[in-house]
């Protein structure tokens, strides 16, 4: 090849590249947008997992919404409180106190306890099996389909023989399986400390027709809200006012806990210290695990 | 009976797609409709129609004679419900229809005193049922009627009648098209309907269309049922034509109806009245005859219990609100090989979880499939093969309506008309790597209203 050609050809791509380094520097200049730097400091203190659990589409419109619209800064669920004091900070805000958002399944049937089970064969979710009669008896119990699982972004729901089980320790609260569950028996609730106390069933019918699809479900027989002004029954069926829910005063709430004929009212939530302390009891020396993969491993060819 | 007997005519359309599965009707075809007994209770679910439901007008304890009131509606869309038997009212209760409606009931306690089954016979089907002076009968009268005695849809939707029958200035309706294709596999209670009783259906379609106003009255059979032909052209007059349709499922829904009896194309979305039709079904017809000559409500059905899992296989004119088990015990029960039971017909029926469900207004049949019958197949990939195209009877692509459900990609849900979908199931049964099709869409539908309206 002409030594000229190359030269040649090199000149001229260096001269290009350096004129048009000079009219992107221009550019950036007469082009230039001036934005809130608070709302990159405020991208930057959110974790980034773009969930939408704020309510926003995304991390950045989140962003972008506290500091140009007056969204409260405490609405990232994935951040939690230092998120929330963070975010606060860039913004000059105050923020106000409040509770983390942790989603409560309202069924605590497993396939044992439900009856009038069908033998159903269709698409394997919830949405669909919740169209079809007889595949469990309860129709407001959890379906064990795992739509909610299949929702969840964090890996914090387990069906467990057929009842969906939050896992406290990895839920961020993002709403996104109480928003899928087409029973909508998993509801948002404030967690005023690491357990709370949550009704455990969403039957709204009568006593006996309860016991007639489910073991344990709740009969409505009003004795939680006879023993405690917590409780307000109301189609069958208690709800908890967490408003006034104050977890250092539950005395009349444990009272309630004890009446309760089905013992359907149960505490949720991280596991207690005590126990997280102590990784699978302290009784049980930790073995490994020798089992090979070999043995119940197909062969794939 | 009329001295001039009318000729059978042939249709004008056709439709295309569609499926012709083994239809199996002569299990129940020659099994003179029978009555039920009365059961011990009756459930009466306060919602088993399309529209509004019902409110309880009786206090548990009352007593309650035959066709007495039980619960009513303020709205226009929504059926009255009256009592089956005489009897006393019971506390609420729920009940879990086929469909997976969760619904509150009205138990019934049937008194010791009923009317005998030959009496009940005489008083829904036999008589005489006039033929003139139905031109002396208000229309708003029949309306009104038809609105009292609680009347819908018996084909399945269920769907109340008074409001298909209101006129409507804006949509005129020139003809009345009573469907007795009876197109689902299996059943055959329409078929008895037409073959015992055209009397009665006839005098109702006479005066569905004076309601309406409707100058043609046409009842449409399939041609795998001449004996019903044939007993309605003995029985009709001029003003009543007899048609024979080819026998094709789904020939009943009323979009293909419409289409092959009258030519007419009922755009996609609409309803037969935008084509000035109004489509009643054979039970439907009698009933509404029943409720303008006779002053009776709505209370009993025909039922076809059917199928290889049932030990003999029946016609039942039963009391709405009985259990499906007391069906079962009437047809001496279920035979071990029994594999599943489906409320209604095997294509468009809905799986049954529980006998002890209510059979309401809308139930045609119990169809009790062996195990060999429905035996499993796993779901493969689809292989674009385009068999449920083909078979679509509306035109859709069911494959994509199913992708559109799966993946909630409503866009192209709304692209391939997932709403339009009328569920009958030819896609599925024609599916060769068993997609359940039509439980997709239907589940994409309702999802579909859920998250971003229709």
């Amino acid at each position: 090849m002409d030594p000229l050609l190359i030269v040649l050809a090199g000149g001229a791509m260096l001269a290009l590249s350096i004129g048009a380094g000079y009219a992107l520097g221009w550019a950036n200049r007469a082009f230039h947008v001036e934005t809130d730097p608070r709302i990159e400091a405020v991208l930057a203190a959110l974790p980034g997992a773009n969930c939408g659990g704020c309510g926003f589409v995304g991390c950045a419109s989140y962003a972008e919404a506290v500091v140009t619209a007056g969204a409260a800064p405490d609405k990232c669920p994935v951040g939690g409180a230092s998120c929330a004091e963070a975010v606060a900070r860039i913004v000059g805000v105050d923020l106000k106190p409040s509770w983390p958002q942790r989603p409560v399944v309202h069924c605590r049937a497993t396939y044992e306890q439900r009856l009038g089970r069908g033998d159903y064969r269709g698409e394997a979710t919830c949405a669909a099996a919740n169209l079809v009669a007889g595949v469990q008896g309860c129709t407001y119990g959890c379906l064990g389909f795992g739509d909610c699982k299949a929702a969840c972004a964090f890996d914090a729901i387990r069906i467990v023989s057929g009842l969906a089980t939050i896992d406290y320790e990895k839920c961020t609260g993002c709403g996104a399986c109480a928003r899928v569950c087409p029973r909508n028996i998993i509801t948002m609730v404030p967690f005023k400390r690491d357990r709370m106390l949550v009704v455990g069933c969403s039957n709204k019918d009568m006593g006996r027709d309860v016991k007639a699809v489910c073991t344990i479900g709740c009969i409505g027989c009003k004795a939680c809200q006879k023993a405690s002004s917590l409780f307000k029954v109301e189609n069958n069926v208690p709800t908890i006012n967490y408003d006034e829910y104050d977890p250092d005063h539950m005395e009349a709430a444990l009272l309630a806990v004890e009446k309760c004929p089905m013992k359907g009212l149960i505490f949720v939530g991280r596991p207690p210290r005590s126990d997280a302390s102590a990784p699978g009891g302290a009784e049980q020396p930790i073995m490994a695990d020798f089992k090979t993969t070999v043995d119940d491993s197909e062969w794939q060819g | 009976m009329s001295s001039e007997s009318s000729t059978v005519l042939s249709p004008p359309g056709r439709f295309a797609g569609g499926v012709h599965p083994p239809e199996h009707k002569e299990l129940a075809r020659h099994a003179a409709i029978e009555v039920l007994p009365p059961p011990a209770e009756l459930a009466l679910p306060l919602l088993m129609h399309t529209g509004a439901p019902c409110q309880p007008v009786v206090q548990p304890r009352a007593e309650v004679v035959y066709g007495a009131l039980l619960a009513d509606s303020d709205a226009f869309v929504s059926a009255p419900i009256h009592a089956p038997a005489a009897g006393v009212v019971q506390r609420e209760g729920v009940a879990t229809l086929p469909n997976a409606r969760h619904v509150k009931t009205i138990p019934l306690k049937v008194g010791p005193h009923q009317m005998a089954a030959e009496e009940l016979m005489a008083d829904m089907f036999g008589g005489e049922w006039p033929e003139d002076g139905i031109a002396d009968v208000a229309p708003e009268e029949i309306v009104k009627a038809v609105r009292a005695a609680g009347i819908v849809g018996q084909g399945g939707a269920a769907f109340p009648t008074h409001v298909k029958l209101a006129r409507n200035p804006k949509k005129p309706v020139d003809t009345i098209l009573v469907n007795g294709c009876e197109c689902e596999p299996y059943l055959t209670a329409d078929y008895r309907v037409m073959v015992e009783a055209p009397a009665p259906v006839i005098s109702g379609a006479r005066l569905a269309a004076r309601a309406a106003g409707a100058a043609t009255i046409i009842i449409a059979v399939e041609d795998n049922k001449p004996e019903a032909i044939e007993a309605l052209r003995a029985a009709a007059a001029g003003d009543v034509k007899i048609m024979s349709v080819p026998t094709r499922y789904p020939m009943g829904g009323e979009k293909q109806t419409v289409r092959v009896a009258t030519g007419r194309t009922i755009p996609t979305g609409g309803l037969p009245l935008d084509v000035g039709v109004v489509v009643i079904n054979v039970e439907t017809a009698a009933a509404i005859a029943r409720a303008v000559w006779r002053k009776k409500p709505l209370t009993h059905r025909v039922v076809t219990v059917t199928g290889g899992g049932i030990a003999q296989p029946k016609n039942i004119l039963a009391p709405i609100g009985c259990r499906y088990a007391d069906l079962v015990a009437f047809c001496g029960g279920l035979k071990p090989e029994a594999g599943r039971a489906i409320a209604g017909g095997p294509m468009m029926g809905f799986a049954l979880g529980d006998f002890n469900a209510p059979v309401t207004k809308g139930t045609s049949g119990l169809t009790v499939l062996t195990a060999e019958d429905v035996r499993r197949a796993a779901e493969t990939p689809c292989v674009r093969c385009g068999r449920c195209v083909e078979a679509c009877p509306l035109d859709l692509m069911p494959t994509r309506l199913a992708l559109a459900a799966r993946h909630k990609d409503w866009n192209l849900a709304k692209r391939h008309h997932l709403m339009a979908c009328m569920e009958c199931g030819c896609c599925a049964y024609v599916c060769p790597a068993a997609i359940p099709l039509v439980q997709l869409i239907r589940m994409g539908k309702v999802q579909m209203m859920k998250e971003v309206g229709k």
